[in-house]
């Protein structure tokens, strides 16, 4: 068949994200992945999050055109990989969780052989390649074996690798561990900034309170199943558990019983309680009461993110 | 680009413009692999190294056969050799035998180190995915770290090919022989390293991979004369002959050492005998029949009764032999006069070359299946990322 006997539109599909639809997949006896529903669309980050074991990677390696799935279907920008694969990778960009790099090239080397696999034009290589370095901030390391890269090193040059063909889909499968504070600030950064420019980003993180910075949306999996698909929105209006310690505890409890709220004493080091309020005028109100009521507030703030309930919430449901 | 097509016929052909870029597209993917591959496992000093040794080693082999053939050299001809009779050979082709042989012995173990964990080592190492996740096909991956487990090996044969060189200069041999057997040993090498690669991408664990290509290695070399050995007694037939009688003239002119002539007469009687045609393939997987079977033998005008048969020749023709089984060397089978040594012409090499890359392409084959994504099943024990 001749190029020009392609429908257009097979060519050229729009950018429109990735969608799993009612996936298994099963290793052996190990049902890794069962009936899965996930769906992360053009222009937003969709947060992928789970216990360990849940089955995260093994959706990402299907989602990567890695893995076939024993059934239900998955598109890459309208694309099916078992069919289209050679369309579906020049439109994807996958970081696996382990670190796996070619010890003895350079970090340069690494990324110009990527480019050369995915066929980039020869002209542009280089520039592409310090762009990327300056990118990940590995201009300096750039010519040093990625053997002796540290590890929050080799994942952003592992970051990258994935970004090397400027993919419309990205996979980041746990991109920020390992990872030091300003790294993962310059990460959130360039993954809104991704985003907004129209690709569709998929990240499996364990850090939900970076999540919460980073994600439009989240799909929780547990055990192989979808279990809730939320917006950050969605997830901020069911209500935050705050935090609040005074500088007389059994003060604050009391004034806390008088209001008629129900609270729990706080895992933390400092003595503290914690309870859900459901939106943030409630939390001004109470913050008011208090100090009039003459309680020594100390500190008043959520205890956790948006996420963190929502995921919270769930492990308490299961059990 | 128009959709339009002015002439309907050979609509369907596929452009050949086209087709000369997709294999251009291919073979640069094998190429960048084997750049990768280079990069990422040769470039240690520690090949040098080795490339060092393995130059000095042979060497020495062929400084020492060289002393050795002066020296037996010595003892044998204290007395010149009458000026009638034929002069012996000059000491090339010894030590070209033994810098052959020892080169193929060499060469097998060190292709299988160069090739068997090209796969799953970097399946351990977790860089196979990244591979895989490019547009890259497993045919691409695979081809290209054959290519480069082979051009490492080449460059281990190039660096005794001054020794086998230095044996043509000393006479006796033809470049011929040199080129002749080069590409023999990259040849054989080249199966050695598809087998390699192959049982790589097969085996989930490097060290397995590792250990069963040494032991498909040994299979070849040992295992098929064990195999040849052992089924010939299993091919116990008959053959139809009748009486040879021996001309008394042994040493008369144009004999040949240990071919008396014969005349063969009498009714024909079955004879027991081996009928060694049928396993002859056994001994065709053999490297080493297949190496010294491709290489003609050296030119001798004179047959020489000093010369004992090169090491080279005597496997040939016996591996030629067995080929041609009783029907072609049991003396008046058939009521013929059967040919002598030296006149065994049906060759066994190309036989035992077509099932050993038979063997070399199935594994590849297999492995080229292992490597397809997206995966549907993967070997027990293994993950892709
Ligand atoms: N190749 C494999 N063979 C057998 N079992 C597997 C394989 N890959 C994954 N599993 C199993 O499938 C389940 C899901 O694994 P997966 O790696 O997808 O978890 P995950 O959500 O990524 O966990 P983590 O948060 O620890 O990274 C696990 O129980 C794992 O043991
Ligand atoms: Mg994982």
């Amino acid at each position: 068949m001749s190029v020009s006997e392609i429908p257009e539109t097979t060519r050229a599909p729009l950018a429109s994200g990735v969608s799993a639809v009612g996936v298994s997949r099963r290793f052996g006896s190990v049902h890794a992945v069962e009936q899965m529903d996930f769906e992360a669309p053009a222009g937003r980050v969709t947060a992928l999050i789970g216990p360990n074991g849940a089955g995260k990677t093994t959706l990402l390696l299907m989602l990567a055109s890695l893995l076939q799935p024993d059934s239900g279907t998955i598109t890459v920008d309208g694309l099916d990989p078992a069919k289209d694969s050679a369309a579906v990778r020049r439109r994807l960009g996958w970081m696996p969780d382990t670190l796996g790099v070619w010890e003895s090239l350079t970090a340069r080397e690494i990324l110009v052989q990527m480019a050369r696999f995915y066929r980039l034009p020869k002209a542009g290589i280089d520039a592409r390649v310090a762009e990327l370095l300056a990118l990940v901030r590995l201009e300096e390391l750039a010519d040093q074996p990625a053997r002796v890269l540290s590890k929050g090193q080799q994942q952003r040059l592992s970051l990258a690798r994935a970004l090397v063909h400027d993919p419309s889909v990205l996979l980041l499968d746990e991109p920020a561990a390992g990872l030091d504070p300003g790294s993962r600030v310059e990460l959130r950064t360039l993954l809104r900034n991704l985003a907004a420019a129209g690709k569709s980003i998929v990240v499996s993180s364990h850090v939900l309170s970076e999540l919460d910075e980073i994600a439009d949306g989240a799909v929780f999996v547990n055990q192989g199943r979808t279990v809730k698909q939320q917006t950050i929105e969605e997830a901020a209006q069911q209500g935050r558990r705050y935090a609040i310690t005074a500088l007389d505890p059994a003060a604050l409890a009391a004034k806390l019983t008088e209001l008629g709220l129900e609270f729990k004493a706080g895992s933390g080091r400092r003595p503290s309680v914690s309870l859900l309020l459901s939106h943030d005028d409630g939390a001004a109100a109470l913050l008011r009461d208090l100090v009039t009521a003459g309680i020594a507030v100390v500190s008043f703030g959520p205890a956790s993110g948006a996420l963190e309930e929502t995921y919270m919430s769930l492990e308490t449901e299961r059990k | 680009m128009s959709a339009e097509k002015t002439l309907p016929g050979p609509a369907s052909a596929p452009d050949p413009a086209e087709v000369r870029g997709a294999v251009a597209g291919y073979l640069g993917g094998i190429r960048d692999v084997v750049v990768l591959e280079m990069k990422q496992r040769l470039r240690s000093r520690g090949w040098y190294i080795m490339l060092g040794i393995w130059f000095v080693v042979i060497a020495l082999v062929t400084a020492l056969t060289w002393a050795g053939w002066n020296a037996s050299m010595e003892v044998r001809y204290s007395t010149p050799v009458p000026d009638g009779m034929p002069q012996p050979d000059g000491p090339g082709s010894a030590i070209f035998e033994v810098v052959l042989a020892f080169v193929l012995l060499f060469a097998l173990l060190v292709a299988p180190a160069l090739s068997a964990n090209a796969v799953n080592g970097d399946r351990a190492g977790g860089t196979l995915a990244i591979l895989q996740v490019t547009l890259l096909t497993p045919g691409q991956i695979l081809w290209g770290k054959f290519c480069a487990a082979w051009l490492a090996a080449i460059a281990f044969l190039a660096a005794s090919a001054p020794f086998l060189i230095f044996a043509v200069l000393l006479g006796g041999l033809t470049p011929g022989h040199v080129l002749v057997s080069l590409v023999m040993l990259a040849v054989e090498v080249a199966v050695i390293c598809g087998i390699g690669v192959g049982i790589s991408a097969l085996a989930g664990r490097p060290l397995f991979s590792i250990v069963v290509t040494y032991l498909t290695v040994a299979a070849l070399v040992v295992g098929s004369l064990i195999a040849f050995g052992l089924g010939v007694q299993l091919t116990q037939g008959t053959i139809k002959a009748n009486q040879a009688q021996y001309n008394s003239a042994e040493f008369g002119p144009g004999a040949y050492p240990g071919s008396p002539e014969y005349t063969c007469s009498g009714p024909l009687v079955e004879q027991d005998a081996l009928r060694t045609e049928r396993v002859a393939w056994l001994l065709a997987l053999n490297p080493y029949v297949v190496v010294a079977d491709a290489i003609p033998y050296p030119e001798r005008k004179t047959p020489s009764y000093y010369y004992s048969g090169g090491m080279i020749e005597n496997i040939s023709q016996g591996a030629r032999a067995a080929l041609a089984g009783p029907e072609g060397t049991y003396a008046c089978a058939n009521g013929k006069v059967q040919p002598q040594y030296l006149q065994q012409t049906t060759p066994l090499w190309p036989l035992g070359l077509a099932l050993q890359l038979g063997l070399a392409g199935l594994l590849l084959w297999l492995g080229w299946r292992a490597l397809h994504t997206p995966a549907r099943r993967l070997a027990a024990g293994t993950r892709i990322a």
